[in-house]
């Protein structure tokens, strides 16, 4: 995982993906022939209205649930098709998560929550990197607290640690500050910027806020299903002038579509 | 309200389904024990209402008082029976005889167990009997005997069977019938029995005396029982009664209800039990389903919900559930006592038909305590939550648990208030004996109830201890961690598996006690090793021919050997052991008695020696005369105390000289204690005697392990019935443990599914919810084993004064409870694991 690396290779890639929820009138189509690729040590985030997919995306691209059509990789491994404990494995060795809440167990402590997909792996965090990361994420002093005793923002970069700590191939975050005030998700936010540009870590996030967006290195914009629009080097105000046009960007892609 | 409330259960149903299944349990069994006891009642009354029927009046010999069953009987003298007959007022009259006998089957060995076996004449008309094949006895030398007999004794027609009496020896009789009785039964309540003809029955019964046990008189047309009786006064004299038919029924009835009723409350009592088993599992139900809704309460309360509003909302719900769960109960519980009835009475009452009696109060009764407890159970949950404040719908999904500081500080008082009466009735600071007693026997009880109170505190510190043996796994370690999550809830759970497992671990413990005590000091006082005796269930007492004396004696290695003859008989009105031997002193030492006052050397005619239990309970001193009359005496004979032997538990009573035998109940010695001199060989020793015994049938020789094993077999019994009743409160603590199980898996379905989401197996899930499951049970288990053992102990140190001075702790019935937990833990955790492993992760992860 080396930034170093003059070609960058695809962490996580999605061909011609499918989604649909329900049958007949009822049917929902969730994803539709979505293509996509991101590359290793990128932090790319994914954006677009209430409802266009974007949550079902990152779940098929993390292997919690199926495609109808087309295939994902992480890295090299080919995701569709693998047996509940192959994704398991998966999921444990090169996935890492950060949910909008609900992350952490109450029963354990900041540091045994951080050590945690270890733990269920039954392997031993590498101490040093385990260190490095509490460092960063400034959380030296609360590693003996339990959940129920951290603010919500210190639960969120408990969460960041866990999703971190065993190096991933790739993080994925829905929403990771959804749930916070403006100042603890700024540093959740430069939390993972700084475990990319550092670690050369690749991050993908959806999230609803430009200013969030903004950290990231790309935004790839979904609307109805499909992706619709590709940014690089995106700025709050170039997103959110984005997302002013998001109507005719939305009627464009059904035009195309049709 | 209502609405919402439906509405919630209607989404709720898996948890409400394991939860009324307490309820229906519990007032399912008491409906069936109110079934099972009227039901019964109603069959034995038929039984009884079947004996002499036709008959309108019973004459029989006026039982003498305190006079028990072990007693000879009296008769109705054939002088009695001819001027009945003459009776004009008669029309018919039939004469049973009829008394227990012993009788050898095909193995030389006595027939039957704990049923009789009884001799008849085949006359008698008290019972219908059915001849099957064959034909009546007609000679002295003949014999009928039921199906039952055949089939236990393993002879036939045409055979010969050996039976013997108080009164006869053995005597061969040739089988010439086999007969049944109405209804197509093979025998009455179990027993066997053997009809002969009158006079040899008589012989059998009276040792040949013209009487008869009961004379049953129909009278005559246009005459009824009362005045039947009337006129027959004259001719029934003063050795004998008479009495209507009618009476006679009402007095078997009577008798019967007194023990219907008992075995009636039992059950009822352990059906309360269950029944308050099921109040833990229903308020943790309630506190559990509650806590998930707390965000719902606290919402509604903030939209203006009053705190009554809730409360009410919440027992409404638990009274719909209640209602429901417990008229289903009632339902299946009269159904159950209903087919419980018929298989207790063609089991062991044989009776021809069941009359299933189905009082009001059955169904009543069920669903009243149905009902109440659920209500009940709810109350305390329903309160705490109506006092969620409304700000709790705003604040974080991750709650901190309650303190159980309140619980625990009651907890300890209530302990300490326990141990206070227990300390104050061991250390006998109460007047009487049962002042004392009583203080330490509910001071045990409110300790029982004190360390229920305590789970919660007792919870970490054992569940921690406990999680050492699993944290080798690291889901094993969260499934500890889980079981410790929430003190109140696990320790609720395990308190109902608690109050079992408590019940039969101190009963056990008392028992093995009792049994230890009694084996200590048969073991220090009685200096035989070997006994010569009969099963205690034979119908006549185990006899021997004394002849047999000399020739154990003559045996290489024994020491000595003191034959024993005793007998059950009236001194100063009251009953006491009487025993004699032809070595009076060598009895006596035999069983580790000293001689304290007087001397018995040369105990002769007119002379008694008492042990001093005895002689205080008379209070009669060295010199005093006393009269007794002995089972077989007609009249009394006036003694002397001339010894007092010291306090010995093993033999009873009085000792006589041997010449007075002839009017003991057996007039044959019923034991002899074989004293094996010092380096040799017991087993040698034994199979000698019993070469000299092979062909006494009524006796055997025991070691003093097997002697006692035929007195406290009783124990074991007890014990094995004490667990059968109360496997009901057990199954409803496993209902409990599943039902908590469920809900906590139900309420973590985020947590599960964020586990899930981040690598964890489906096998580790179920491997954290299986090691929960264990804890809970374990750690229930082991606190109803550490109350079980000290109430066991309490109970013991207050009887220690009676003769229970050792302790011993029932290990193979512990050991077999903690493996019992650790499977009662695997299998409940099957379908919540199941469940968990099965959590849907993206449903589980998406915002609500
Ligand atoms: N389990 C499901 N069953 C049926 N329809 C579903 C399911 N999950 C998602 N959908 C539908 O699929 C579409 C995409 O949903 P998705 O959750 O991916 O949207 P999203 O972009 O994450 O929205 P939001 O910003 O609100 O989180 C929506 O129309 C949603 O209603
Ligand atoms: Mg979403």
């Amino acid at each position: 995982m080396s930034t170093a690396s003059p070609v960058k290779t695809t962490a996580v890639s999605a061909e011609g993906v499918w989604k649909a929820y329900g049958t007949g009138e009822a049917q929902v189509v969730a994803l539709r022939d979505v293509s996509v690729q991101f590359a290793s040590g990128a932090f790319t985030a994914i954006m677009g209205p209430s409802g266009s997919g974007k949550s079902t995306l990152m779940h098929c691209l993390a292997g919690l649930d199926t495609t109808d059509r087309g295939t994902v990789h992480i890295g090299d491994t080919p995701v569709t098709g693998l047996s509940d404990k192959a994704l398991t494995k998966l999921r444990r060795d090169k996935i890492g998560f950060i949910f909008q809440q609900f992350n952490l167990l109450p029963t354990l402590t900041a540091e045994e929550n951080i050590t945690l997909p270890a733990a269920i792996a039954g392997a031993k965090a590498d101490p040093d990197w385990i260190k490095k990361i509490i460092h960063t994420l400034d959380l030296t002093d609360r590693l003996s607290h339990k959940p129920t005793e951290l603010s919500g923002g210190q639960q969120q970069r408990v969460a960041c640690a866990r999703a971190l700590a065993s190096r991933p191939e790739v993080v994925f975050a829905d929403e990771p500050t959804g749930n916070l005030d403006t100042r603890s998700g700024a540093e959740v936010l430069r939390f993972l910027r700084t475990s990319v540009d550092e670690f050369g870590q690749t991050i993908v996030m959806v999230t609803h806020d430009p200013s969030a967006a903004a950290y990231a290195d790309r935004v790839v914009f979904l609307a109805d299903g499909q992706i619709v629009e590709d940014m690089t080097e995106p700025t709050a105000d170039k997103v959110i002038d984005k997302m002013k046009h998001f109507e005719e960007l939305v009627a464009a892609a059904q035009e195309a579509a049709a | 309200m209502l609405r919402a409330t439906l509405k919630g259960m209607a989404a709720r149903k898996a948890r409400l389904i394991l939860t009324s299944l307490a309820v229906v349990l519990g007032s399912a069994f008491i409906a069936a024990a109110l079934v099972l006891t009227a039901s019964i009642r109603a069959t034995v009354d038929d039984l009884s209402g079947d004996a002499y029927k036709g008959a309108d009046v019973i004459v029989q010999p006026v039982e003498p008082e305190n006079r028990g069953d072990r007693l000879v009987r009296d008769g109705v003298a054939a002088e009695t029976l001819a001027a009945i007959e003459a009776n004009g007022d008669v029309a018919d009259v039939s004469t049973t005889v009829t008394w227990m006998v012993n009788a050898l089957g095909e193995d030389g060995k006595i027939v039957g167990g704990f049923a009789p076996t009884m001799a008849v004449n085949w006359g008698d008309e008290s019972v219908e009997r059915e001849m099957r094949e064959g034909r009546a006895p007609e000679a002295d030398g003949e014999v009928a005997v039921s199906a039952q007999f055949v089939t236990e004794s393993g002879l036939g027609l045409g055979d010969t069977v050996t039976a013997y009496s108080l009164s006869t020896d053995e005597t061969p009789y040739e089988i010439v019938g086999v007969y049944g009785y109405a209804g197509g039964r093979d025998s009455l309540s179990g027993s066997t029995e053997l009809a002969f003809t009158t006079t040899e029955a008589q012989r059998l019964v009276f040792g040949g005396e013209d009487v008869y046990s009961a004379v049953a008189v129909t009278a005559a047309d246009g005459v009824d029982a009362d005045e039947l009786l009337k006129a027959l006064e004259p001719a029934v004299g003063a050795e004998s009664e008479a009495i209507t038919h009618q009476a006679y029924v009402d007095d078997l009835n009577a008798e019967s209800a007194e023990v219907t009723s008992v075995i009636g409350y039992f059950l009822l009592g352990f059906g309360l039990i269950a029944v308050f088993v099921s109040v833990f599992l229903i308020a943790n139900t309630f506190s559990i389903v509650i806590a998930g809704r707390l965000k719902e309460i606290a919402m509604m309360r903030a939209i203006g919900a009053g705190r009554g509003q809730i409360i009410r909302s919440v027992l409404a719900e638990a009274g719909l559930l209640g209602a429901a769960a417990a008229a289903v109960g009632a339902g299946l519980g009269v159904a159950a006592g209903a087919g419980l009835t018929s298989v207790i009475a063609n089991g062991f009452l044989d009776t021809a038909t069941t009359s299933v009696a189905i009082p009001w109060s059955a169904p009543l009764a069920a669903v009243a305590v149905g009902l109440g407890v659920t209500v009940l159970s709810a109350l305390v949950p329903a309160v705490r939550a109506s006092k969620t404040p409304p700000v709790e719908a705003m604040r974080e999904a991750v709650k901190a648990d309650k303190p159980i500081t309140g619980i625990t500080v009651t907890g300890l008082v209530v302990t300490l208030l326990g141990a206070a009466g227990i300390i104050l009735g061991l250390n006998e600071t109460f007047g009487s004996d049962d002042a004392n007693l009583i203080a330490a026997a509910v001071g045990a009880g409110v300790v029982f109830i004190g360390v229920a109170l305590l789970t919660a505190w007792l919870s970490k510190p054992v569940v921690a201890l406990l999680g050492a043996v699993w944290s080798w796994s690291f889901a094993g370690r969260l499934g500890r961690l889980n079981a410790s999550r929430n003190p109140r809830r696990t320790a609720v759970t395990a308190a109902a598996l608690m109050i079992g497992v408590t019940l039969v671990t101190a009963t056990a413990t008392l028992l093995t006690s009792v049994k230890e005590s009694l084996a200590e000091r048969f073991d220090t006082t009685i200096k035989a090793e070997l006994f010569v005796t009969g099963p205690v269930t034979a119908s006549v007492p185990a006899t021997f021919d004394p002849e047999v004396m000399d020739e154990i004696r003559a045996v290489d290695g024994v020491e000595a050997a003191v034959d024993l003859y005793y007998d059950l008989a009236q001194i100063d009105g009251t009953e006491q052991y009487v025993n004699a031997s032809s070595d009076i002193e060598g009895a006596v030492t035999q069983f580790g008695g000293v001689v304290a006052e007087g001397s018995m050397k040369d105990l002769g005619e007119g002379e008694i020696a008492a042990n001093d239990a005895a002689a205080e309970q008379l209070g009669i001193g060295i010199g005093d005369t006393v009269t007794a009359t002995f089972s077989r005496g007609t009249e009394a004979h006036e003694f002397t105390l001339v010894a007092i032997i010291a306090d010995n538990e093993e033999s009873d009573g009085f000792y006589v000289d041997p010449a007075y035998t002839a009017e003991f109940y057996t007039p044959k010695p019923n034991m002899a204690l074989v004293d094996v001199a010092d380096g040799a060989d017991v087993g040698d020793v034994t199979a000698e005697v019993e070469d000299l015994i092979a062909d006494q049938p009524s006796v055997s020789v025991q070691n003093h392990e097997e002697y006692l094993s035929q007195v406290t077999v009783f124990f074991d019994y007890a014990i094995i019935a004490i667990q059968l009743l109360l496997a009901l409160a057990m199954i409803v603590a496993v209902i409990g443990v599943v039902n908590t199980l469920v809900l906590s898996v139900l309420e973590r379905t985020r947590e599960l599914g964020m586990l899930r989401a981040i690598g964890m197996t489906r096998g580790q899930t179920t491997r954290m919810v299986t090691v929960e499951s264990v804890t809970i049970a374990l750690f229930g288990a082991l606190l109803g084993i550490g109350t079980g053992l000290l109430l066991g102990w309490i109970v013991q140190q207050a009887l220690a004064p009676t003769g229970i001075e050792s302790f011993a702790i029932p290990t193979a019935l512990i050991a077999a409870y903690l493996a019992a937990s650790v499977l009662v833990g695997l299998l409940a955790a099957i379908a919540p694991a199941v469940r968990a492993s099965k959590v849907d992760i993206l449903g589980a992860i998406s915002y609500e």
